[in-house]
C-alpha cells in the first residue's frame, strides 16, 4: 500500500515546516509532496529544507489547480491512497492518518475531515469559525445536502483522503474556481462512497484567512451557481 | 442631398453615400482580416466569425431592404433601433465566444503548468534530491488516466 500526502501551499513559509514535520511524525510511511502554487515567498525552499518533494506551479493558479496537481501526481505515480491537508497548520496530521485509515480499509472512496461533525470535540486552542464563515458553512451545508441527498457538515474542509478512483476522477475534473464543494457533489454523483469523519482542527498558525464579508458573499454566490450547474452534469463520466 | 433611397416603405434612412461608405468599410475590414492572417497575427479558425461580420456589413450596405425585413421580424418600427440591436447582439455573441475560448485556454494553461510542476518534481526526485521518500518506483502513464476535456 503506497500512500502520498500532499500539501497545497501558497505563501505559507511560516507554518509549512511545522506541518511537514507533523506529517512525517504521524504518517511516517507516506511519501510527501508540497504543491507550491506560485508562491512569492520562501515556501518552496522551506519545503525542500524540511525534506519534502516540491511540485512548483509556475504561477498562482488557485487552490483547485494545486489540489488537482496533487491528485494527478498520485495517480501518475501509482499511489494506492492519497491525502491532503492545509499548509497553515490548522490540520493535525494524526487526524489525517485517521482519514487515510478509512480509505485503506476500503470503507470509503473519499473521506472528508469535518470540524463541525457532531463527534468533533473542541478543546482550547481548537478551531473556532468566524461569523461569516459560519453563515457560508450553513448555506453550503444546506444546498450540498439538497443536491447530493447526503448529509455533509463541513463542505469546505481541505483535509481529505482518497483512493485511486477519486484520483482518476479529480485529476480530470476539478473546478479551479470552486474546488471543495463541486468536487464533493461530483464524487457523490459519480457513485463514489464519500464519508465524513469528525476531526479536530486548530487555529491557524500563520497567515490570515482570505475571507472578508464581501468576499464571503461573492464566495457563497459563486458556490450556489456551481452547485446548480453541477446538478445538470451527466451522472457518469463516459469512458474515453 | 435629399437622396433618400427608400427600399419599399421609405423607412430606411440610408443615403447612397452612407451605403458606399459602409460597403467600403466592410471591404477594408475584410482585407484587414486577410492581412492579419497572412502575417500570422490571427489564426484562420478565429477569423471565420469576423468574415461573417464583414459580409453582414456588406450585405446591409448592398441591400437596405434586409434591415427592413429584420426590423419587421423583431417587431421594431424604427430601423435604426433594429440596426443597433443587431450589432449589439452580434458583439455580445462575439464577446461570449471569446470567453469560451479564454476558458478553454485557461484550462489548457493550468494543465500545462501542472504537467511541468510534476515533471520537475519527478526530475528532482530522480536526481536524488533532498527527499527521503522510500518506496517510490516510478510507473509509466496509467491507462485509467484521462485527458482534460475541451
Amino acid at each position: 500500500m503506497r500512500t502520498l500526502v500532499f500539501i497545497p501551499a501558497w505563501n505559507e513559509e511560516a507554518a509549512l515546516a511545522g506541518v511537514i514535520a507533523d506529517v512525517r511524525k504521524a504518517i511516517p510511511e507516506a511519501d510527501l509532496l508540497v504543491v507550491d502554487d506560485g508562491s512569492t515567498d520562501a515556501t518552496a525552499e522551506r519545503a525542500r529544507e524540511a525534506g519534502a518533494l516540491v511540485a512548483a506551479l509556475p504561477f498562482n493558479q488557485g487552490l483547485g489547480a494545486a489540489l488537482q496537481t496533487g491528485y494527478l501526481y498520485a495517480l501518475r505515480n501509482g499511489y494506492d491512497a492519497c491525502a491532503h491537508l492545509d499548509a497553515d497548520g490548522q490540520h493535525p496530521a494524526e487526524e489525517v492518518a485517521r482519514l487515510l485509515a478509512e480509505v485503506t480499509a476500503d470503507r470509503a472512496d473519499l473521506v472528508i475531515g469535518s470540524r463541525y461533525h457532531a463527534g468533533a470535540v473542541a478543546a482550547s486552542g481548537d478551531y473556532r469559525p468566524t461569523f461569516s464563515r459560519r453563515i457560508g458553512t450553513s448555506v453550503f451545508r444546506f444546498f450540498l445536502t439538497l443536491a447530493t441527498r447526503q448529509r455533509f457538515t463541513d463542505t469546505t474542509s481541505g483535509m481529505r483522503a482518497a483512493n485511486r478512483r477519486v484520483m482518476a476522477l479529480f485529476s480530470k475534473h476539478y473546478s479551479p474556481d470552486f474546488a471543495e464543494i463541486e468536487s464533493l457533489q461530483l464524487a457523490v454523483r459519480q457513485g463514489l462512497r464519500v464519508e465524513e469523519l469528525p476531526v479536530r482542527m486548530l487555529e491557524r498558525a500563520g497567515g490570515s484567512s482570505f475571507l472578508t464579508p464581501l468576499r464571503s458573499a461573492f464566495f457563497i454566490f459563486k458556490g450556489l451557481v456551481v452547485l446548480l450547474v453541477g446538478q445538470f452534469r451527466p451522472r457518469h463520466v463516459e469512458a474515453e | 442631398m435629399g437622396l433618400v433611397l427608400a427600399a419599399e416603405a421609405g423607412q430606411v434612412h440610408l443615403t447612397s453615400q452612407t451605403r458606399i461608405v459602409a460597403a467600403a468599410l466592410a471591404l477594408v475590414f475584410m482585407l484587414m482580416i486577410l492581412e492579419l492572417i497572412r502575417r500570422d497575427r490571427l489564426q484562420e479558425r478565429y477569423s471565420v466569425i469576423w468574415f461573417v461580420a464583414g459580409l453582414g456589413m456588406l450585405a446591409g450596405a448592398a441591400f437596405p431592404g434586409l434591415l427592413e425585413v429584420f426590423a419587421n421580424l423583431m417587431g421594431v418600427r424604427n430601423t435604426n433601433v433594429a440596426l443597433f440591436s443587431i450589432v449589439l447582439l452580434l458583439l455580445l455573441g462575439l464577446a461570449l465566444n471569446f470567453s469560451v475560448i479564454m476558458s478553454r485556454q485557461a484550462a489548457q494553461i493550468t494543465r500545462l503548468a501542472q504537467e511541468r510542476a510534476i515533471e520537475k518534481a519527478l526530475a528532482e526526485k530522480r536526481a536524488g534530491g533532498a527527499n527521503g521518500n522510500g518506496s517510490s518506483g516510478q510507473q509509466a502513464l496509467e491507462p485509467e488516466e484521462e485527458r482534460l476535456e475541451g
